[in-house]
């Protein structure tokens, strides 16, 4: 008995010795790493509602003044050779202002924190400087031949493809959760992913919305790679959006509660390159969507106006693309890239890449350009509607994206602004040549659009009662998230030519400059017989007024219901006329823009730790944007007449060991708009109420539009500055 | 024709015979679809690492006057998903010259994060790094992680990636004196990492498992070599080769992941 217990102590202690050789062999290894990250931003907007540039959410805010420092710790454990946890934990800018004294500033008085409030202080998550959990991801590498790792929790989803499933930030490159499972076969020349994304409810479902029931709602995408060698490649992939309610309906509970449908969306994808040799690639790409949510969970229809990341009702339609490149051409340095695409009007994916990717080659628009107003704002004919970007914009041009839900929320100016491109279709060449010095580079884009349709493509229904969702409507000098308008025939010309060169004295000095056009046209309503009234309804001499007989397109519709027929008025100089233009001419609403860009700048390294750069951009925009019977849809600022915008740029980066990223760039944004919105009817002046709503000089012209907003005459004179100097860490 | 058009064109003429005379050019190719490693390594599986985009299949290295121009070609046309501004975004390459060819002078020891080392008879003398990052960055991250091998690593003023090919240029009479075409020469391609381990030079980690962002197929230790190709052979692009890399970036570690051989990579000479 005693050898017996002898015995097993013995093995006991051989067994503890042998696990701790085998601890220490490949213990568990906890390596906490992070980043601080400063913010100075500083401007004459004298804004002050977030250390963000742009958050235009209702109830959040946005600023160009004030500092900020936020701290990110990142936790890693690698418990054993199959499994590893990562973790962040995170302070945000938001509203942490230096002022808040760390989060202890006294609450505003206006406790919402939306627009250009700073917040309730300690009580308000955005101003109390917590600290917080961001995200957690467990890494499981089991070692089976079926399947490489799985992966449980937090990712930025960027293993698949933005036409599907884009890479994802929102504030953060991991606010989106989910399970991943990869695995390969054929010595890795077949891989697969597979996951179960929870469905984001902030934006994933119609109308920036999931539901009340959000929990269970899930996006299942599955997708294979295969790579025949080093000359060809294909992939495949699919994607299912469940987003559903309890049915209310059910009224026995006993067996539990039966769920319904509120949003479905099925996207199918295909993709093949060939590579045959170092100056040929050629890849073609083809999506398909469906999709569909339920009228009574979900908005019917968005009205002539609606906001949703995903139209309403039943659809379907397909993008795609297809690319040559020809790289260094006989070694002459010359290459060519051509891309053709199509992206249909209804086509959708719930999960597409909303920011964090470029799907075309085309540069597409200037961000600084960037929503319908003269000065960026939305809106801006109502009191309380002033520009969140400010007149400057976003920086360089547009990346586009596939979806309607364009995200540019939490950016600052000098980020790149992305643009939907929901509708897009035609061809862009980019001809570039590298030689010693000199890189240049050219594109020419010719662009159609699949939203080319008259009534929203459908006759049957009111022009009110859209299932697209308009997004700030299609008008002005431009809107990053609207692909829809009742009535388009647009056709765009983009030609660029761009070109960098060296000069070898010093540090060399880098020479850089640009030239871009722009040529659009939109027709818009085409056909007479979507004028709002009949011919001659309103009286162009003599006894003025109108008769209101209503011109209908198809049984009981007709384009009165939203372009209404003006009152008789006595305008500024005692004249009577037309408060607006009657909408009585198929080019009353016209579009037409000649836009020039040019930009010349240069940059040096002044010392080893130290870059700086100098530019200096000038844009001349003429816009004919209908005329005030057309007023922008009746709800945004007229832009028509001439634009004159300038910026003058500065840019510094500094570089030291130990720091991994500190610059600073200041803006100086300065121009005109001197508005031209035809004929046709008498301005009024703005009364001492209007100016100061709307911020224009008391006494200057203008007219009131069908809504009641104020749409100025008055030449506008820009002159705005903006910096931001940022310091990030490593540690 | 005008009289002053006829000078202008023989000076022309001349200037461009003779830039061409005085242009040396070493060029060496690699075996495609070696961008394996030692043979087992895999890309990250984020859509940005795309296939052929760590393989080595050309370089060229050309001095004219006072400038040496380095060219590196890989197996995919570059592009720039993170925004870097050069025209490319997720390589890296490392060059290193032994210009004296002697034995035992030089380094032995490779730039962290890389994991290899140089035999004495091919220790590298000068390495030119060419990264997206800007030059300050590259140069700052030198000196702090690679302090003792500074005045040994060029960084071009600028990088550039266009088609398949990254290409930048330093001072040749920074280089060394010496013939280049006699110099020997090793291409390590890796990833540009913005944020790198604490002792990695701006490098992307091999795990054994590959992540979103980590290569796999080695080890979670850094015992292995932390390089997707190299050249290798006489660099003449023959399918051999492959074999001659997986030799050159052969490793052994220790129970506890430490290094017990590391990677040994050779120069390869005209």
């Amino acid at each position: 008995m005693r050898t017996t217990k002898t015995l097993g102590l013995v093995l006991l202690l051989v067994a503890v010795a042998v696990s701790g050789t085998a601890w220490a062999q490949q213990g568990p290894q906890f390596t906490i790493s992070g980043t601080t990250y400063t913010k100075w931003l500083w401007g004459n907007s004298r804004d002050q509602g977030a250390l963000y540039n742009f958050k235009d959410a209702p109830g959040e805010g946005y600023g160009d003044n004030g500092q900020g420092t936020e701290i990110e710790l990142l936790l890693n454990a690698k418990v054993s050779k199959a499994v590893e946890v990562n973790a962040r934990i995170h302070s945000r800018f938001y509203q942490n202002f230096w002022t808040n004294m760390g989060g202890w500033g006294q609450p505003s008085e206006d406790c919402s924190g939306s627009g250009t409030s700073v917040g309730c202080g300690e009580f308000d998550p955005r101003s109390n400087q917590y600290i917080k959990l961001r995200g957690v991801t467990v890494t499981l590498t089991p070692g089976y031949s079926w399947l490489d790792s799985a992966t449980i929790g937090s990712s930025d989803w960027g293993m698949f493809d933005p036409y599907v499933v884009g890479r994802i930030r929102y504030i953060d490159r991991d606010n989106v959760q989910g399970l991943l499972f990869q695995g390969s076969a054929m010595d890795k020349a077949l891989t697969w992913d597979a996951a179960r994304i929870s469905l984001p409810r902030l934006w994933a479902g119609p109308e920036y919305k999931t539901g009340n029931f959000h929990v269970a709602d899930g996006a299942y995408v599955g997708q294979f790679k295969y790579s025949g060698g080093s000359t060809w490649d294909i992939g495949g992939l699919v994607q299912w959006v469940n987003d559903i309610e309890v049915d209310s309906r059910d009224i026995n509970w006993d067996d539990g509660k039966d769920t319904r449908m509120r949003f479905r969306n099925t996207v199918f994808g295909a993709k093949v390159g060939i590579h045959p040799n170092a100056t040929v690639d050629a890849k073609a790409a083809f999506y398909y969507s469906t999709y569909e949510s339920a009228s009574d969970l979900a908005p019917a229809s968005f009205g002539m106006n609606g906001y949703s990341p995903v139209p309403a009702g039943k659809h379907d339609d397909w993008s795609g693309k297809l690319n040559l490149d020809f790289a260094d051409l006989g070694g002459s340095g010359f290459g060519v890239n051509v891309e053709a695409f199509h992206i249909g009007a209804e086509y959708a994916s719930a999960m597409a890449a909303r920011r964090e990717s470029d799907v075309l080659l085309t540069e597409g628009h200037d961000s600084t350009w960037a929503l319908p107003g003269p000065g960026n704002a939305t809106y801006g004919i109502w009191g309380g509607n002033p520009t969140v970007i400010g007149y400057g914009g976003w920086e360089g041009n547009a990346q586009q994206v596939a979806t309607i839900n364009v995200d540019n929320q939490f950016t600052d100016f000098n980020e790149p602004m992305a643009e939907t491109a929901i509708g897009w279709r035609g061809i862009t060449v980019t001809p570039t040549y590298q030689s010693g010095n000199l890189e240049l580079a050219g594109e020419y884009t010719y662009l159609t659009y699949d939203t080319n349709w008259q009534a929203w493509g459908d006759d049957s229904r009111a022009i009110t009662n859209s299932p697209f969702p308009a997004m700030d409507m299609q008008v002005g000098m431009a809107s990053y998230r609207s692909a829809y308008a009742p009535f388009q025939d647009k056709t765009t010309h983009i030609a660029l030519l761009k070109g960098k060169y060296v000069i070898e004295t010093g540090k060399g000095i880098d020479l850089f400059g640009k030239i871009k056009l722009i040529s659009e046209t939109d027709k818009r309503l085409n056909d007479a017989k979507y004028l709002p009234y009949l011919p001659g309804d309103c009286a162009t001499s003599g006894d003025l007024g109108c008769e209101n007989q209503k011109n209908f397109y198809s049984t009981g519709n007709s384009t009165a219901d939203f372009f209404n027929n003006p009152g008789v008025i006595t305008g500024a100089n005692g004249q009577v006329g037309y408060q607006w233009k009657p909408f009585n001419d198929v080019s009353d609403d016209d579009r037409d823009l000649s836009y020039v860009m040019i930009q010349a700048g240069a940059g040096y390294q002044w010392t080893r730790d130290l870059y700086g750069s100098l530019e200096y951009i000038y844009y001349d925009a003429d816009l004919e944007d209908g005329n005030t019977a057309f007023q922008a849809y009746n709800m945004m600022e007229m832009a028509s007449g001439k634009h004159q915008k300038n910026q003058l740029i500065a840019k510094f980066r500094y570089t030291l060991g130990g720091l991994s990223e500190c610059g600073l760039v200041y803006e100086y944004n300065f121009g005109t708009f001197k508005p031209d919105y035809g004929d046709g009817f008498v301005p009024t002046t703005a009364s001492e109420e209007t100016a100061s709503s709307v911020h224009v000089p008391v006494g200057s012209l203008g007219f009131f539009n069908r809504y009641g907003g104020w749409n100025t005459m008055e030449k506008r004179e820009f002159d705005q500055q903006r910096l931001k100097a940022y310091l990030k860490i490593l540690f | 024709m005008k009289r002053w058009l006829f000078p202008t064109f023989v000076l022309l003429a001349v200037a461009l015979v003779a830039g061409t005379a005085f242009a040396q050019e070493v060029s060496f190719k690699d075996p495609t679809g070696d961008d394996k490693g030692p043979g087992a390594y895999v890309y990250p599986t984020d859509k940005v690492y795309k296939a052929g985009s760590f393989d080595l299949v050309e370089f060229k290295m050309k001095a004219s006057g006072d400038k040496a121009t380095f060219s590196v070609t890989l197996g995919s046309a570059l592009e720039d998903p993170w925004g870097m501004g050069g025209g490319f975004a997720t390589q890296m390459v490392f060059v290193f010259i032994d210009t004296d060819g002697k034995e035992g002078s030089g380094f032995t020891k490779g730039l962290p994060g890389l994991n290899v080392a140089f035999a004495p008879a091919d220790a590298w003398d000068k390495c030119v790094i060419l990264s997206p990052q800007p030059q300050n960055r590259v140069a700052s991250e030198v000196e702090t992680k690679a302090g003792w091998a500074k005045a040994a690593v060029l960084v071009p003023t600028r990088t550039r990636g266009a088609g398949r090919t990254i290409s930048g240029t330093v001072s040749l009479k920074e280089l060394g004196e010496g013939d280049p075409a006699t110099w020997g020469y090793q291409v390590v391609v890796q990833s540009n990492e913005g944020f790198p381990d604490k002792a990695d030079l701006l490098t992307r980690k091999v795990n054994e498992y590959e992540g979103q962002h980590r290569f796999g197929g080695g080890t979670d230790g850094d015992c292995d070599p932390h390089v997707m190709d190299i050249l290798a052979g006489k660099g003449t692009g023959d399918a051999a080769e492959v074999e001659e890399q997986k030799k050159a970036l052969a490793y052994e570690c220790e129970a506890d992941g430490a290094p017990k051989k590391t990677a040994t990579l050779p120069m390869v000479r005209k």
